[in-house]
């Protein structure tokens, strides 16, 4: 890693990964406050219960709410993380190497004693560590949140640190891969567009599978099918083997990238 | 210092460059000229190690420019052709953040640099003139004072004073035994620098030699206004290369021997003598595909 390139480029993203991980904290509060209200509210199991089961299926939400992380992890983790962790990821992704290759800015950064290997490799520890930097801003404001803004009600604290933990290792996957399309396009909104693109289709795939009974098989198929937040939450599922196997295609896809780019031409 | 041993790089469209075969020793200050296309930047690219090559090789001080790469840029200094800077910061901050990653320890020539190139270090690079880009781009590729500076298209976007003071600061550089390799499309940019030339034309070398010589093949188009039409007429008789006279001016063009022109128009009342901007291809070019068909 070169230590100036590495702060520099922090410095760059510093904006961005802090709005992403105070908007990303900000909702998660707002959704912990207004649980106290729902969960009081008489007629919402009954709700629930009146709607199709496959649409409660898709967002993980059959079988209503037992505790506050369940509701965080079906209100919250189900559908918002997602998107706001994707976009991170997907923008601060292709702006890192693609970006600096279609501007032609690379050739001052390459014009320095370091090897590609250390070049990109820095790059991704940029990503890296603005993804755990809104991952764990966001697993902070679930325990801060509930402790402060709710009495007596139960809260697995395990459980919800586990929602977290499936989380980030889910977006180390999806940042790998939009790392390596960033490594290996010229062009800043090819690599975005690729990326996007399979983001979409894995969760369309999941959100299909969830829905129909014909159509289970693709779930299997989708990235997504390793975090179930509920499901998680409820501590009904172990997390380990997901997160082992998480955990060891980021790595294999960040590999891939920064192996890719040090070995291509550059039209700088 | 540079080598170049039939370096090619054929893209998947046919183009790029064949056999590009050079060196230049240490401490001198070598010109890389062609027409626009001609292949500079994807030469100088296989310089840097940002392309593999697909036959040949490049060495600089004896180092693969390509398996070296990052080892070589410690005594490298280069300025690209297309200026594109990091955005998100101002010229100061970009100069360190180059310097740090270079590990350079002092500053005092940069800073020396950019006083000397007259610009605000403070400006955000995204409200940058082209100019000012450029003279942020010299200043990198000059302030760790580094044995091999290569530089594509130098003096594009500088003014004429400012392409004084650049030409100054290469000279100095050479007095201290820098090796440089300079691209340009334009003779006049680099014959002021340079010891010796290599012409591209079509991704092919079509001549090295030193610049003298090529001043003596230069050839120049001059426009002479004669005080009447009868002493432009009459000037085709002479032995000068006349190319074409309308009313009382003529179009001479002359390559070498200046003072057969000057002696054959010392004869003439001359109102004014213009000379003709020419490309690269009118003032070389020419000559060698010329020199080429007689042979
Ligand atoms: N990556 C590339 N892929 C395909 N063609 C290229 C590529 N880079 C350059 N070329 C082509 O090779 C030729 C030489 O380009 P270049 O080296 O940039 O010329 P110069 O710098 O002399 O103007 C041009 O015709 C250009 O279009
Ligand atoms: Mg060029």
């Amino acid at each position: 890693m070169n230590i100036t390139l590495y702060a520099k480029m922090l410095k760059v993203h510093a904006k961005s990964i802090s709005s992403y991980a105070i908007g990303s904290a900000l909702y998660l509060l707002l959704i912990i406050g207004i649980y106290p209200s729902i969960a009081d509210a008489p007629g919402l199991n009954e709700l629930m219960e009146s709607m199709p089961e496959s649409f409660l299926a898709a967002f993980g939400m059959e079988g209503g709410f037992q505790h506050v992380s369940d509701f965080i992890a079906g209100e919250y983790y189900g559908l918002l993380y997602v998107v706001i962790l994707s976009i991170f990821c997907l923008m601060t992704a292709s702006q890192l190497m693609a970006r600096h290759i279609d501007r032609g800015s690379m050739a001052y950064i390459l014009a320095t004693p370091n090897s590609r290997k250390k070049i990109a490799f820095t790059q991704a520890l940029v990503l890296i560590t603005g993804l755990l930097i809104i991952g764990l801003t966001t697993a902070l404001a679930g325990v801060i949140g509930t402790e402060i803004l709710i009495e007596d009600k139960p809260f697995e604290a395990m459980t919800f640190m586990n929602v977290n933990l499936v989380g980030i290792l889910l977006f180390f996957v999806i940042s790998g891969y939009s790392f390596l399309f960033s490594c290996l396009l010229n062009d800043e909104r090819q690599a975005l567009g690729l990326s996007g693109l399979l983001t979409i289709v894995f969760y369309g795939m999941d959100l299909v599978g969830k829905m129909s009974d014909q159509l289970d098989w693709m779930v299997h198929l989708s990235l997504f099918s390793t975090f179930r937040p509920v499901e998680i939450a409820r501590g009904s599922v172990d997390v380990w083997p997901t997160a082992t196997f998480l955990f060891l295609l980021g790595t294999v896809l960040y590999a891939v990238a920064i192996l890719i780019f040090s070995k291509r031409d550059l039209p700088l | 210092m540079i080598e170049l041993n039939g370096l090619t790089k054929k893209f998947s469209n046919g183009k790029g460059i064949f056999d590009v075969t050079f060196s230049i020793p240490k401490g001198e200050v070598f010109g890389f000229l062609g027409p626009n296309g001609a292949g500079k930047s994807t030469t100088i690219r296989h310089l840097m190690g940002f392309m593999k090559p697909s036959k040949g090789s490049a060495l600089i001080n004896g180092m693969d420019t390509w398996k070296d790469a990052a080892k070589i840029q410690e005594k490298i200094g280069y300025l690209p052709g297309e200026i594109s800077f990091l955005d998100g910061m101002d010229g100061m901050a970009f100069l360190k953040l180059v310097g740090g990653m270079r590990g350079m320890k002092h500053t005092n020539y940069r800073d020396e640099l950019i006083h000397r190139l007259q610009f605000d270090v403070k400006t955000p690079i995204r409200k940058m003139s082209k100019g000012m880009k450029q003279k942020v781009g010299i200043v990198a590729a000059f302030m760790h004072e580094p044995e091999v500076i290569i530089l594509d298209e130098p003096t594009s976007g500088l003014d004429p004073l400012m392409q004084r003071i650049f030409i100054e600061i290469v000279m100095e550089q050479k007095e201290k035994g820098t090796t440089f390799l300079m691209s340009s499309h334009s003779f006049s940019e680099i014959e002021r620098t340079c010891d010796r030339a290599a012409i591209i034309k079509d991704g092919k070398i079509v001549v090295v030699e030193n610049i003298h010589d090529l001043q003596q093949k230069q050839r120049r188009l001059f426009d002479v206004t004669f005080a009447s039409a009868e002493e432009a007429k009459l000037i085709k008789q002479s032995k000068l290369d006349v190319i074409s006279v309308t009313e009382n001016r003529a179009e001479i063009a002359v390559q070498g021997d200046y003072n057969q022109f000057i002696q054959a128009l010392g004869d003439y009342q001359i109102r004014t003598i213009d000379i003709h901007e020419q490309n690269l291809e009118e003032v070389f070019l020419n000559y060698y595909d010329r020199e080429a068909n007689r042979s």
